[in-house]
């Protein structure tokens, strides 16, 4: 059995307002293995958001606590990588230069930076594009160059907040493959969050569905995995087990409807 | 061809005071005609007088814009990144753009005397004030993602302000400096007129005393030339560089 890597307990957080603390989520319990892929879904303003960004340590939690390898999270930090919805990569610098930012923050000496880089200009499908500035790149091209960016940082935890919600669909099914295959071959532990029911079950080994605002997980299903490497969509969608899966939390969410 | 365009209008101004000066027989006392400016002019520059006023005025300007982009940068990046500094100065940097630095001169004149002092106060005073602004919200302007990004691959605050703060401002740190060198250089020119130790504002104040319009005209025709040499030439060019590399910031 693996180990746990995030640990969420007694979480609740408020935000203050002109008219008083507001409620952004109910307590939330969540725990990730190492190695897993964690989906959440849910509908909009039920506090994911405020969830990945206390995890990340961008907001620190009004009750409760949030532990990562057993130690309190306190801040934001190189073991827990963020991939966000849209405009994080920096404008000034190519897609090489943004990819290769985690490891020159790090001091890794370029000959093992450039290798990293390279590879993962490859496996995101950037070949061609190292030396574009991101104006020049398309959206889907920019999620990838921050997905890379992230992956080459080498962060233990990686917390994707709807990082394909921008993108226009047709690319967000290949995007999404791209990841999934990207999880399966790095094995690193992910927590993705998502309005997409789909994309919850494709990308996921467990998803979580939470209710709506003050959000509270209101169930966890597995998704079983069979074979190595990552889902593709034409299996997915022909497989009854998977489709079952999917109109199950289909239900969860749709009684969350606001 | 576009050259003449931006030629023509200049050469109508000319032909425009000639004939004015011809048709209707002006006095040499209100008005010269271009070729007395024009042999003023060379009068000027073969005593090395021109030169002198010329070099005072760029010294001043260059002194001016050196103090207020060291300073006014990093307080501008000061201001930008704290948020509840940012809007207590919002207004009143606006209220100071209100204030012109000619309106300042009574007070320095009264402080710092008829010194350089006093225009390099007025100049620096009127130059500051946009470079703030611009890098104040140049840094406001930049995507908090942008550093939540950087802070999750473990970057340092300096880490942060170097590749982050600094890229990010940079256009509008360089429209700033361009603006206030503008305005910057009609305050140094106002203040020249009253403090009378040397630049251009003095050539063509001093000129006016002994009622040598030729000479008032060629400072006139400098102080011009001058303005679009230095912005043309020197600024224009670094803003151009920055806005099309990184020209996505300033949608």
């Amino acid at each position: 059995m693996s180990s746990d890597k995030i640990v969420v307990s007694g979480f609740r957080h408020f935000f203050q307002s002109d008219s008083g603390p507001v409620q952004a989520t109910g307590e939330i319990d969540v725990t990730i293995r190492e190695g897993e892929v964690v989906t959440l879904v849910g509908p909009s303003g039920c506090g994911k958001t405020t969830l990945l960004k206390a995890i990340a340590g961008f907001i620190m939690p009004t009750e409760g606590q949030i532990l990562c390898d057993g130690k309190p999270v306190r801040g934001p930090g190189r073991e827990r990588g963020v991939v966000f919805q849209e405009l994080a990569i920096l404008p000034w610098r190519t897609v090489r230069r943004n990819i290769a930012h985690g490891l020159e923050i790090a001091r890794v000496g370029k000959a093992e930076r450039e290798q990293t880089v390279e590879r993962l200009i490859g496996l995101m499908g950037l070949v061609g594009f190292e030396d574009r500035y991101p104006h020049e790149l398309s959206g889907g091209m920019r999620q990838r160059v921050a997905v890379a960016r992230t992956w080459a940082a080498d962060p233990d935890v990686i917390l994707m907040d709807e990082p394909f919600a921008a993108v226009d669909a047709m690319t967000r099914l290949t995007l999404q493959e791209e990841l999934g295959r990207l999880c399966a071959t790095t094995h690193k532990t992910v927590f993705f969050i998502t309005h997409s029911v789909e994309e919850a079950v494709f990308l996921g080994d467990r998803v979580l569905v939470m209710t709506k605002r003050p959000g509270t997980i209101k169930a966890t299903l597995d998704v079983p995995r069979h074979g190595k490497g990552g889902r593709d969509w034409d299996s997915f969608t022909g497989d009854p087990e998977m489709r079952a899966i999917s109109e199950q939390v289909m239900h969860l969410v749709h009684a969350e409807r606001v | 061809m576009s050259r003449l365009r931006v030629l023509l209008p200049f050469g109508l101004l000319i032909a425009f005071w000639w004939a004015i000066k011809s048709g209707f027989d002006i006095s040499d006392k209100l008005l010269v005609a271009p070729p007395q400016v024009w042999s003023s002019f060379r009068v000027l520059i073969g005593h090395g007088i021109l030169a002198e006023y010329v070099s005072t005025s760029l010294s001043m300007i260059g002194i001016a814009t050196l103090v207020s982009f060291a300073i006014g940068v990093p307080l501008g990046f000061a201001v930008g990144t704290n948020r509840y500094a940012a809007r207590a100065l919002e207004g009143f940097l606006r209220y100071l753009q209100g204030i012109s630095g000619i309106a300042w001169l009574p007070l320095a004149i009264l402080w710092f005397g008829f010194t350089h002092t006093t225009t390099l106060a007025i100049v620096i005073y009127t130059l500051i004030v946009p470079i703030i602004f611009n890098t104040m919200t140049g840094v406001r302007a930049i995507p908090e993602n942008y550093i939540l990004a950087l802070q999750s691959l473990g970057a340092s605050r300096l880490r942060i302000v170097t590749d982050v703060y600094f890229p990010g401002a940079l256009p509008s740190i360089v429209v700033g400096t361009r603006l206030g060198m503008g305005y910057g250089w009609r305050a140094l020119i106002a203040s020249e007129m009253l403090v009378r130790q040397g630049g251009l504002g003095d050539l063509i104040f001093g000129a006016r005393t002994f009622g040598q319009i030729d000479r008032i005209m060629v400072g006139m025709v400098i102080i011009g030339t001058l303005y679009i040499v230095v912005d043309r030439l020197l600024v224009q060019p670094v803003e151009t560089m920055t806005l099309a590399r990184w020209g996505v910031l300033r949608k």
